[in-house]
């Protein structure tokens, strides 16, 4: 236990930028007694690599992408942002890292109706405060950068789902985080629209030298992973490539 | 309220419902507020119109004219206060019938000397002097009275032809008609009048010691407002129309809060989605209030001027009506208060909605 404790404090110091999940613990209470959902889990991802996780329904594998996205505190363990321990903070400032550091992308995009593509991109600036003329320019240059410019007055109901969710990533990717987490990105999509829409994550990951954590049950995100883990019984199983 | 106007001005279909019944609400409380101020009106426009500051009555009248007699004496202890106007004023009802074929009126009449404070205007100082007769409020002119018609006033024997017409308004919803006070007190008592009359009307000056005066002359001082009181129904009226406006404005917050919370509910996986973007509980409270407060006070305007229109359109009939702007502006703005703090409901459930319910996990 104290030698496992040394070599996870190694690791996090040497991925002091990306994300790093230390001896992760979840467990549910399931009437009379309790299930446990991460079983000290540990988990790197380093900034420039694409990093696919798979595991069946039930796994907890969208509970791991929620402890990884502060979006919730683990059972126990710890959570690092850029080498920062997150699980030491206090909800506000785990709020502030969240919105500084993290984008994540939904399973549908999960855009917000009312807004065109423009729009979501804008509301991440308005939520942060941001000058309005600042989030218009990064918003515009994004959604070129997705291919999306003549898409940019579109509401979501006007759009496809390949376009929804290439939307999704460029809101991701608005207030230029380090750590990007998608959530069954492709899972409403056609084969070879999910091809496009993980080539696009992926080719982000490496140019904008993301951390990219994708949880998947499809085979396009894992034709461009650089490393797979299989969720099951808690703890992650690395697996094989799939080649092109 | 980056959000709020967006999706106000994309789904505005969603909220035509809660805005119709917001404004159908106030529409409601807009032709009531008419009512309450036609009413008032009605009840106690004459009295409004008198230029007295404070009426002393008999002790235990409770400013109700046809319980207070006075006599000489208490008119003499009032005129004696240095600075002070004092004047007797009769009030009384009666049903005044026209055997030269005038219409029947029931009339509350009011009995004064022609040199009193309350005659404000030459004509009438010059008609209460003269043979006796009745200056009648302008309003009966509309039921077809005309001038010269002679009226047989109630019971009392006493016969008056009509002098003229003035915006003497109402009281007790009858309209007003002066006559001398001698004419008055034959009429309410006969040939047994002993100089008795109900009120004395004042415009006193600061500084009087009112209790003193009230115990030496044996009467009770009221304010004008409290005058007012003693009017037949008033208080019942009013406390009647607060009454209905009191619970249309608890309905509409009702309506307004119970429409937000099912909103709020529908937006649970958006509000988390906010949430996980970093937006805090205060920024997704401000948006979903300031969008409910756009509908309601959008809802309140329409609503307040369509039934300002039904006011208007409503003047002149048989249900007494006053379109007062003062009153319909502060009932709009009591309905825009009580809508914003309804939409207050949903308050808990908002900040309670954890971020992790964008990606459909429970904490």
């Amino acid at each position: 236990m104290t030698n496992e404790d040394i070599t996870a404090r190694g690791a996090v110091d040497a991925a002091s930028s990306g994300l790093a999940l230390r001896d992760i613990y979840v467990a549910v209470s399931d009437g009379d007694h309790s299930r446990i959902i991460l079983d000290h889990l540990d988990m790197v991802a380093v900034p420039g690599e694409v990093l696919v996780l798979t595991g069946g329904s039930g796994s907890g594998k969208s509970t791991l992408l929620a402890i990884a996205g502060l979006l919730r505190r683990p059972g126990g363990g710890h959570v690092f942002i850029d080498g920062i321990a997150a699980t030491e903070l206090s909800e506000r400032r785990r709020t502030a890292l969240r919105k500084e550091r993290i984008g994540l992308v939904y399973q549908s995009a999960n855009l917000i109706p009312a807004l065109t593509s423009m729009e979501q991109l804008e509301l991440v600036g308005h939520i942060n405060g941001a000058k309005r003329a600042d989030s218009r320019r990064r918003a515009a240059r994004l959604l070129a950068d997705v291919g999306l410019t003549s898409r940019a007055n579109a509401l979501p109901a006007q759009m496809s789902g390949g376009e929804r969710q290439r939307v999704g990533i460029a809101r991701a990717l608005m207030a230029e985080p380090t750590v990007l987490l998608g959530d069954e990105p492709t899972a409403s999509l056609d084969p070879e629209l999910a091809a496009e829409v993980t080539a696009l994550i992926a080719d982000q990951t490496h140019a904008r030298g993301l951390a990219t954590v994708l949880v998947t049950h499809d085979d396009a995100p894992l034709r461009r992973a650089d490393r797979h883990f299989h969720l099951a019984g808690g703890k992650l199983h690395a697996r094989e490539l799939v080649g092109d | 309220m980056f959000l709020a106007i967006r999706d106000l001005r994309r789904s505005w279909r969603r909220f035509i419902l809660v805005g119709a019944v917001v404004a159908l609400v106030a529409v409601l409380s807009t032709v009531l507020a008419g009512l309450a101020d036609g009413l008032v009106r009605d009840g106690t426009s004459g009295l409004r119109a008198l230029p007295y500051s404070s009426m002393a009555f008999e002790p235990g009248s409770g400013a109700v004219f046809s319980r207070s007699t006075l006599t000489e004496p208490a008119l003499q202890a009032w005129q004696n206060v240095p600075g002070a106007k004092a004047t007797p004023l009769g009030v009384s009802f009666v049903n005044a019938t026209s055997p030269s074929g005038g219409p029947s009126i029931d009339l509350a009449v009011f009995g004064v000397t022609a040199d009193s404070f309350l005659a404000q205007r030459e004509e009438a100082r010059a008609a209460l002097a003269g043979p006796p007769g009745l200056v009648l409020a302008a309003e009966t002119r509309d039921l077809g009275v005309k001038i010269g018609d002679i009226y047989d006033l109630g019971a009392s024997g006493v016969s008056l032809p009509v002098l003229g017409f003035t915006f003497a308004g109402s009281y007790g919803h009858a309209p007003i008609g002066y006559v001398p006070l001698a004419t008055w007190q034959s009429i309410a008592y006969g040939n047994d009048a002993r100089g008795r009359f109900s009120a004395v009307a004042l415009q006193l000056p600061g500084g009087v010691d009112t209790a003193a005066i009230n115990k030496a002359a044996h009467t009770e001082l009221k304010s004008k407002d409290a005058t007012y009181d003693g009017s037949p129904g008033y208080t019942a009226e009013s406390l009647t129309m607060t009454m209905i406006r009191g619970f249309l404005l608890v309905i509409s917050a009702l309506i307004v809060g119970a429409f937000f919370t099912v909103l709020t509910v529908q937006r649970t996986r958006q509000i988390g989605l906010l949430k996980a973007m970093g937006a805090s509980s205060a920024y997704v409270i401000r948006d979903g209030i300031g969008q409910m407060a756009a509908i309601v006070i959008g809802a309140t305007a329409v609503g307040t001027a369509i039934g300002a229109g039904i006011i208007i359109a409503l003047k002149g009939g048989s249900a007494p009506v006053a379109f007062s702007p003062d009153s319909v502006l502060s009932s709009a703005a009591l309905l825009i208060v009580v809508g914003i703090i309804g939409s207050l409901v949903p308050l808990r459930r908002i900040t309670n909605i954890e971020p992790a319910i964008a990606l459909g996990v429970e904490s």
